[in-house]
């Protein structure tokens, strides 16, 4: 039951770090408290849970990473978006909107 | 196409795994720093905002286990988890997962047994020294194809005479009364000159081979033995070398031993000895004997030039000797095709057989997941919600069709092990299938075994991974089942239609060789086996000449004619057909000799008395032979009714003489002989084939070995001990070869049997598989169709309408594969005609009964299904979606 809740959480997770980093590149703190900003129950399970899902979607081509150093003069990983990635976004997206759609016109229809 | 991008990147992080690391350990750190100073910034202490931004972190030893995961190529994990998830899957559906199994089992051990055979028959190379150097040579006649053997004086001549071979040695086969540790026993074993040890590039194990002086000058009688016949009959004694071995009463002395299994072109020898003949001796030899020869090719000489220098030789030979060599020529063949050429085409054809029963396995198997893929629909289209990509269920099905072909794979094995057996008992002695019984289950069958297995795996769960997972995700998007059904189907009715095919073919295949081995069966062979033993016995030619051979048969033959229960005895100096007999040409003596090219060969048969009355042969002219036909009075002969219709066409024969080119008694071979009877035709029960023959008194041409036939109404082999008695009551060291006459017949259709077994045992099998075939995709059909029949009888349509709707599908798809397989199955049996007796390739009887047993058992394997789309609630059926 856990696992099947993980893994519906993974992908809703996977879903915010991609639309936290359309608009610019982000180290993995910065992503967190960007995600933090729309919902804090996603990270329920701890800020930990993040770093997984970057290094599996850098691994699934989705996102790549970089060395940098950050205004305090830190050196950071920083994470962007790839071609592939946004192409993925944009699906997901899409089909999201779709399926919410249909629940909803259900929903409305007594 | 994510999966690919993934796969690459997992591979690259091999590579990158220690700087992803350390990486991670440094980001972890920097994450800590900065949710420590926002904590410190909102006003905590050093230590509690330290604390804090533990706590908001969560398990740091969990994150960087989970991250590690996500670092490290998960390919190994997570194939034992699909591995796991695929072997679950299918014990939860064990009636699918046996009949796949077995499926498989079947397809894949047959491959493999027949791969076994055909790499030991024909691929694996011989055990000689360069053995695509070495080449048999025979004798012909000028634009024949039979084999003859040689002539002793042309081998001397050729041997004088090459320039292109090496080497060259006669080898013959030659049965003796053999004896090593007591009883004497008639053993088969190789007349072999000095120089095939050097033509084939092998030596004895122990000891020596005889040299050419030993085996020219013919002085000090030598031998060397087989390993087998060192090790079983004589115990593997350690003083095997300079023992005496007596053969045929002659003592000879054991100089060596072959290496274990050798055996000279596939024929098995106890013992190897010399002609023993001077080269005079040789060069002056009438006649032929049973030898042919081989040799090596001379460094850098090619087959061609061997083969026409040797034709060359030949020409010269044939003027310098016409009356042993007109219109004859010799014959070369590269060891290897002297081994193989006769039973290739039967095996090529069980290559092809296999080869349709493992397509027909694999196309089953696959159709059998495709029907069970749309009960899996909805676990497949919620994996893909919950974030599975393609690939991943993809690779997912895939393992569980290689855990299914790795299953049948070790269960072929077990099926190659009974086909080995199988094979080994239906073929055996019988049939000199060479290297037969070197058939092992060894690395390379199971290499290929696996191999197979993998394949086929490959083979028939690449197409149901790839269309249900794309069904999938349709069905997921559009919320519909339709589209995706409807393709499914058609590609499951081609293959149905495609299974139902090839099982037509494989069905008339079988028909026709049963239909021509039955016939075979029921040939009449001219005679009458039943209640018939035959005994052969073997002198020793050291001891008795031929004059005393003859007077020792004579006598054996009164003493067991007076056995009681004998009705009948005779004796002849060969067995029926296709018995060893001697042929030679024949020619009328009233009419001019046909020219050499045009003449005519007969067997010839020295028999005693009795010999039609015993054997049952009608006598259709004349009388047969008497006391009174002697050494000294006319040369008599009885000759069948096909040797009248070839010489004597329309006279009568009766009376009439003709020359016969074989050695008289008295030593002269210009007689004349007096045609004073004509019997019945005896036939051939190998291949039916008739052959003129010409019967003469044992008096008048010995022989030196001699076959009684006793008739006896009781069981036969009852008195099989009394005429060993005989004979050894007189000569303690004659062997005695004691069988049934029936049993003599039977072994010559050994060959035919076989074949017509085996391949009717693959047509069984493809039928089965078809009949799983045919169930499967209509029963999916029926599923898939759910709604519609619900609807159907929602609207009134009656349960026997909705039978038949499903009922005529399934006909109608069997029907194509009917017609597709009938019109291929017309182009791949002519490939059959050579091992076909009085059938047609295109026996329409055969074709039209293999169609009818196909659409019968269709028909049974639809009823099934039909009936549960007849019995739906339609409510129920409305309700699934």
């Amino acid at each position: 039951m856990a696992k099947e809740r993980g893994d519906l959480l993974q992908g809703t997770l996977d879903m915010l770090v991609l639309k936290a980093l359309q608009l610019e590149p982000m180290h993995g703190w910065g992503i967190t408290e960007r995600i933090e900003q729309w919902s804090e129950s996603v990270l329920q399970l701890g800020q930990g849970t993040l770093y997984p899902a970057l290094y599996r979607l850098e691994r699934q081509g989705l996102i790549r990473s970089e060395w940098k150093v950050t205004e305090n003069n830190r050196q950071a990983r920083f994470y962007s978006l790839t071609r592939a990635g946004r192409r993925h976004f944009s699906d997901e997206l899409a089909q999201w909107r779709r399926m919410s759609r249909a629940i909803n016109l259900v929903l409305e229809t007594t | 196409m994510r999966w690919i991008t993934e796969g690459w990147n997992r591979i690259r992080s091999v590579g990158r795994r220690r700087a992803l690391e350390n990486g991670l350990d440094e980001e972890i750190r920097f994450h800590l720093d900065q949710q420590t100073e926002k904590h410190r910034r909102a006003g905590m202490s050093a230590d509690e905002a330290r604390r804090r931004a533990l706590l908001d972190f969560g398990g740091l030893a969990r994150v960087k286990e989970s991250t590690q995961d996500e670092i490290r190529p998960a390919l190994l994990e997570d194939s034992v988890r699909d591995l796991r998830y695929g072997v679950r899957v299918l014990r939860g559906a064990p009636g699918f997962t046996a009949a796949a199994v077995v499926t498989l089992a079947l397809g894949i051990g047959a491959t493999a047994a027949i791969f076994s055979v055909v790499r030991t028959v024909m691929l694996e190379p011989l055990p000689y020294r360069e053995p695509d150097r070495i080449v048999a040579v025979w004798e012909t006649n000028r634009g024949g194809t039979q084999r003859n053997t040689i002539a002793p004086a042309n081998f001397v001549a050729w041997r004088e005479r090459t320039r292109t071979l090496e080497h060259l040695g006669m080898v013959g086969p030659v049965t003796l009364a053999v004896v090593g540790n007591g009883q004497a026993e008639q053993m088969g074993g190789l007349s072999f000159s000095s120089d095939g040890f050097r033509a084939l590039g092998v030596q004895p194990a122990l000891g020596r081979a005889y040299t050419a002086a030993e085996d020219f000058g013919g002085g000090n009688a030598v031998i060397v033995l087989s390993h087998e016949f060192w090790q079983g009959r004589l115990g593997g004694r350690r003083d095997v070398l300079d023992m005496t071995i007596t053969t045929d009463g002659l003592r000879r002395t054991v100089i060596g031993v072959m290496p274990p299994a050798f055996t000279v072109v596939g024929q098995k020898a106890a013992f190897l000895i010399p002609y023993s003949e001077s080269i005079e001796r040789l060069r002056a030899a009438r006649g032929r004997g049973s030898s042919y020869a081989i040799a090596r090719l001379r460094e850098g000489v090619s087959f061609e030039q061997a083969y026409s220098e040797m034709r060359r030789i030949y020409a010269e030979l044939e003027k310098e000797a016409p009356q042993r060599n007109a219109a004859r020529t010799v014959m070369l063949f590269p060891l290897h095709e002297q081994m193989v050429g006769e039973v290739r085409p039967a095996l090529l054809a069980l290559v092809g057989a296999v080869v349709l029963v493992l397509l027909v396995a694999c196309v089953n198997v696959a159709n059998l997941l495709l029907a069970r893929s749309a009960a899996r629909e909805r676990e497949i289209g919620m994996r893909t919600a919950l974030g599975a990509g393609r690939g991943r269920l993809m690779r997912q099905m895939f393992t569980e069709s290689l855990v299914l072909a790795g299953a049948g794979g070790v269960a072929g094995l077990g099926v190659a092990a009974l086909c080995h057996r199988g094979l080994l008992v239906l073929v055996g002695d019988r049939i000199p299938i060479p290297r037969l019984d070197q058939l092992a289950l060894d690395l390379p069958v199971v290499a290929f075994t696996l191999a197979t297995a993998l394949a086929t795996g490959i083979l028939f769960g690449l197409v149901p991974a790839f269309v249900s997972t794309s069904t999938a995700s349709d069905a997921m998007r559009e919320g519909s089942r339709h589209g995706g059904g409807r393709r499914l189907h058609r590609l499951l009715s081609t293959l149905v239609v495609a299974e139902v095919a090839l099982s037509i073919v494989l069905l008339a295949g079988a028909g026709l060789l049963m239909r021509s081995f039955i016939k075979l069966q029921r040939i009449d062979p001219g005679f009458r086996a039943d209640g018939v033993l035959t005994a052969g016995v073997q002198l020793p030619a050291t001891r008795y000449d031929l004059p005393a051979a003859s007077r020792f048969y004579a006598e054996s033959l009164s003493r067991i004619s007076a056995l009681p229960g004998v009705q009948h005895a005779a004796g002849s100096s060969c067995l029926p057909p296709p018995g060893s007999c001697i042929v030679t040409s024949v020619w009328r003596v009233d009419r001019p000799k046909p020219p050499d090219g045009q003449l005519r060969s007969s067997q010839i048969r020295p028999i005693t008395p009795a010999f039609f009355r015993t054997m049952a042969i009608p006598q259709v002219a004349g009388r047969g032979f008497s006391e009174t036909d002697t050494a000294e009075s006319t040369p008599v002969a009885v000759v069948s009714d096909s040797l009248v219709r070839e010489q004597f066409a329309g006279d009568n024969p009766l009376g009439r003489r003709l020359h016969i080119n074989v050695d008289h008694a008295n030593g002269r071979s210009d007689m004349e002989w007096v045609v004073v009877g004509v019997v019945r035709d005896i036939r051939s029960s190998q291949d039916g084939a008739v052959r003129p023959i010409i019967y003469t008194p044992t008096t008048q041409i010995p022989a030196r070995g001699m076959r009684f036939f006793v008739r006896t109404g009781q069981d036969p082999l009852s008195l099989a001990t009394a005429v060993r008695g005989v004979v050894h009551s007189m000569e303690a060291e004659a062997p005695v070869d004691v069988r049934t006459l029936e049993e003599v017949v039977g072994s010559t259709i050994a060959r035919p049997r076989a074949i017509s077994v085996l391949v009717a045992v693959f047509a069984l099998v493809a039928l089965a598989l078809a009949a799983v075939g045919v169930y499967g995709v209509m029963a999916y059909s029926v599923r898939e169709r759910t709604q519609e029949i619900g609807v159907r009888l929602a609207l009134g349509a009656t349960a026997a309408s909705v039978f038949c709707l499903v009922l005529g599908q399934a006909l109608r798809l069997v029907f194509i594969g009917v017609g597709g397989g009938l019109v291929a199955a017309g182009i791949l049996t002519r490939l059959l005609e050579r091992l076909l007796y009085e059938i047609e390739p295109l026996d329409p009887w055969t074709f039209t009964v293999s169609a009818v047993v196909l659409l019968a058992v269709a028909a049974v394997a639809s009823y099934v299904p039909a009936r549960r789309g007849m019995r739906m609630a339609p409510v129920d059926a409305l309700r699934t979606n």
